[in-house]
């Protein structure tokens, strides 16, 4: 999968990674200080933010696995700084990415609109929704109290992460800092339809 | 040999698979003993076989600890029907000792996982763990540099933040009053840094290309990172406390 890329898409997606590795532990920051009073729901509004990264560097570069690596990579490096959610993080970070990656995976790769984005952020919170449920014994919840999480999660992840996503690359982009990447390359593309 | 290097010189990789197989496995148990019995373990393995700023650990174990007490009383007061005999009343809520034991497990599965995170976190350095995954699990060269040239840049990416934001107060921006405004405020603070972190990294493949970097996989490495004896004694300990905290989890409820 990676063959296709080139180095320097490499390279930026994990530069990236650094810069959303420090703001995801930040919020993990404010999810805890919330969490011991409100207790897990804490960080269902706010989870979209772990997903963006999936986001912004699938709309850059837009090659396959591009929303996989990055979150995965994010993982890494948040363990490599030496958070202490430690390595499980990059489990979660792998599960999330996969999540991202199915909706652009399942329009072929070939549309970056607003609702690809936002169905990946959809994606990703309902695949860390699933393993949440696993890993953290969610099913020990009532019913109705875990539909909220899970709508809360999934509300974050469409507007956060799907939203929020397109907001901050498009800045970038405007930026004119992504020439040479597909997204501006795209751009330029006289549209087909 | 030395008893308490054992941990630190372990191998990266096989280290995190082993934190893998643990959280995935104490993931099926709902009884309180099972997570509790595997803490004391890992605690006393760390103990043992590591030498490590106890002080620091504490510091770090207090969020998961508030965590876990988040976990505790949700369960408690929303959870699903499990059975049993109440235990507890008030108006219409109602806490059977089922409830209850579920509750104390997750809050102890928290502190649980925690503990083995920490264990990974004090006794691993980043780099080699990177290069252990290059070398024991096959990731490919051009992911595990590319990470490399990322988390040098690190420091580098905390020095511009704080250029931006000095920066930014100078021109009187960056102090809003509601916690909505400093979210959307982000971006202002996110699109110079990406901007600057695209330059940065367009550099740096150039460089490395310049030096014939092909990331190719490869056998031969500058760093070889290696899988000694001692690795499958570790493991076999951290295997032998997780089997054994599921079987004693199990009988004592």
């Amino acid at each position: 999968m990676l063959r296709s890329w080139k180095l320097k898409e490499v390279v930026l997606m994990s530069v990236f990674s650094v810069v959303f590795a420090v703001v995801y532990l930040l919020f993990v920051h404010v999810g805890n200080i919330w969490s011991g009073f409100i207790g897990p729901i804490a960080y269902e509004w706010i989870f979209g933010i772990w997903f963006i990264v999936s986001i912004i560097c699938m709309y850059i570069i837009r090659k396959p696995g591009a929303a996989v690596y990055s979150e995965t990579i994010t993982a890494a490096i948040e363990v490599m700084i030496g958070n202490a959610v430690g390595p499980r993080l990059i489990l979660s970070g792998l599960i999330q990415g996969l999540g991202a990656e199915a909706a652009f995976a399942a329009t072929g790769y070939k549309r970056f609109n607003w609702w690809v984005l936002v169905l990946s952020g959809v994606g990703a919170a309902v695949f860390s929704f699933a393993y949440g449920f696993f890993v953290s014994g969610y099913s020990a919840l009532a019913p109705s109290y875990l539909a909220l999480m899970f709508g809360l999660r999934v509300m974050s992840g469409a507007v956060i992460a799907g939203f929020g996503g397109k907001w901050v690359s498009d800045g970038l982009l405007a930026t004119g800092a992504l020439r040479g990447y597909a997204i501006s390359l795209d751009k330029r593309k006289p549209s087909v339809d | 040999m030395v008893l308490n290097e054992q941990l630190h010189e372990m191998n990266p990789a096989i280290k995190f698979l082993v934190v893998v197989v643990s959280m995935l496995t104490l993931a099926w148990f709902f009884n309180p003993w099972t997570p509790a019995i595997f803490f004391v373990g890992i605690v006393l393995i760390q103990l043992v076989c590591s030498r490590i700023n106890w002080k620091l650990w504490l510091l770090m174990m207090i969020p998961f600890v508030i965590t876990a007490f988040g976990y505790l009383w949700t369960t408690i007061l929303f959870a699903a029907e499990a059975g049993g005999t109440v235990i507890w009343s008030w108006k219409h809520i109602e806490v059977t000792d089922e409830q209850f034991a579920r509750a104390l497990s997750l809050s102890f599965r928290v502190i649980a996982f925690s503990s083995i995170s920490l264990l990974f976190a004090f006794t691993t350095r980043p780099v080699n763990f990177v290069m252990s995954l290059m070398q024991q699990f096959r990731l490919s060269p051009k992911l595990a540099y590319g990470i490399m040239v990322g988390y040098q840049f690190l420091p580098v990416v905390k020095e511009e933040f704080v250029q931006i934001r000095h920066a930014h107060r100078l021109r009187g921006v960056g102090d809003e009053k509601w916690w909505w405004q400093r979210l959307f405020g982000m971006r202002r603070m996110l699109i110079p840094l990406l901007a600057a972190a695209v330059r940065k990294a367009e550099r740096a493949a150039f460089a490395m290309e310049a030096r014939a970097f092909t990331g190719e996989p490869r056998t031969e490495f500058f760093k070889p990172v290696t899988v000694r004896f001692n690795d499958w004694v570790l493991t076999a300990l951290f295997l032998t406390l997780l089997i054994s905290s599921s079987i004693l989890g199990v009988l004592l409820t």
